[in-house]
């Protein structure tokens, strides 16, 4: 067996530690890629019933962003099971008491709903900044790329930088300087 | 209550042209780029400069007619910050269509995307009660991060 070939090997077999990090992602969409990472499904001996997923840790779950007015208009069921135990959070206020549920919750619902999936959501591990423990930390030996490129605000951009961007208009020459 | 209705008018009529009667005006012929005003005690002075643009040295002219934007060909995207920063004025309000010189489609289109980034808290706001609102300092789901698709502007060339 060439080195090449036996590398390959190791890598397929080997449970990988990936490391994601979800500031300012769509967690519905970074779910179908997690999912990927989580169920092992991109390498060549994936089957349902053998176990070849990976760990992921996800860090910054606390800084997603969602689409448009979906903070307002999302909604999360939850049911005690008892007479008038039906209850209706909105996504704005499930962050604000845990920061890494949506995210949870998403790569869930991004999952077919088998026997293996709740065993396959114990190999993913949320935190809501950057501190993650050293011991897990060790493991990660390879970072899933974001989705989305991570936004500048206006006013943390240096005064040297927004010097050099070209001016479209031209101000007319009755124009008041405000 | 005539006679007092015509002291009102007459006084009135007095206040406003002592209001007209400024040695500027703020029309074309004169091109006034920036009026600065003081007040030192009682009295309020007014002072005009013409002062060359300090963007001209970086203006990109637009080619065969067309607006800023469609010559330019540039897919703007709501997180282009510093395209859309060049259409907004220093207290946060979007530049009318007699300024920018845009064409009708590209100014509602920029109109929206300065939305989204002042929305997502990327630019900065005019606030209601006037001066501009920080991004981080805001409360319940405003606090949160928030993107926006620019597939939902409705106005864009087919």
């Amino acid at each position: 067996m060439s080195l090449l070939r036996k590398g390959q090997q190791w890598g397929t077999f080997a449970c990988v530690w990936h490391i994601f990090d979800a500031t300012w992602q769509d967690p519905f969409r970074s779910a179908h890629l997690i999912k990927k990472y989580l169920m092992g499904l991109y390498k060549p001996i994936y089957h349902p019933l053998n176990q070849c997923g990976d760990h992921v840790i996800v860090i910054n779950s606390k800084e997603i962003a969602l689409r448009g007015d979906q903070w307002q208009k999302r909604v999360y069921f939850h049911h005690t099971g008892y007479h008038g135990g039906a209850t209706w959070t909105l996504a704005w206020e499930l962050h604000s008491k845990d920061p890494t549920m949506i995210m949870k919750k998403a790569i869930y619902s991004a999952m077919d709903g088998t026997l293996q999936r709740r065993f396959t959501m114990q190999r993913l591990h949320i935190f809501p900044d950057d501190n993650v423990p050293k011991e897990i930390l060790e493991n990660v030996s390879n970072q899933i790329k974001q989705l989305r490129p991570v936004p500048n605000r206006l006013h943390e951009i240096p005064q040297e930088e927004r010097d050099k961007i070209p001016r479209l208009i031209q101000y007319p020459s009755d124009y008041q300087l405000k | 209550m005539a006679a007092l209705y015509r002291v009102l008018n007459y006084l009135g009529k007095n206040v406003v042209l002592t209001a007209q009667n400024r040695n500027i005006s703020l029309s074309a012929v004169t091109r006034i780029k920036e009026i600065i005003q003081k007040k030192e005690g009682n009295t309020l002075t007014f002072e005009a400069v013409i002062k060359p643009d300090p963007y001209e040295g970086r203006f990109l002219k637009p080619k065969n007619g067309a607006c800023a934007i469609c010559s330019s060909g540039l897919d703007i995207k709501h997180t282009d910050v510093l395209i859309l920063s060049q259409f907004v004025t220093s207290e946060g309000n979007i530049l009318p269509r007699r300024i920018t010189g845009l064409c009708e489609t590209q100014q509602k289109r920029i109109s929206s995307l300065i939305l989204m980034a002042q929305y997502a808290g990327l630019m900065l706001r005019r606030s209601p009660k006037g001066g501009l609102l920080h991004p981080l300092q805001k409360r319940k789901w405003k606090k949160f991060n928030s993107y926006y698709d620019e597939k939902t502007i409705k106005a864009r060339y087919k």
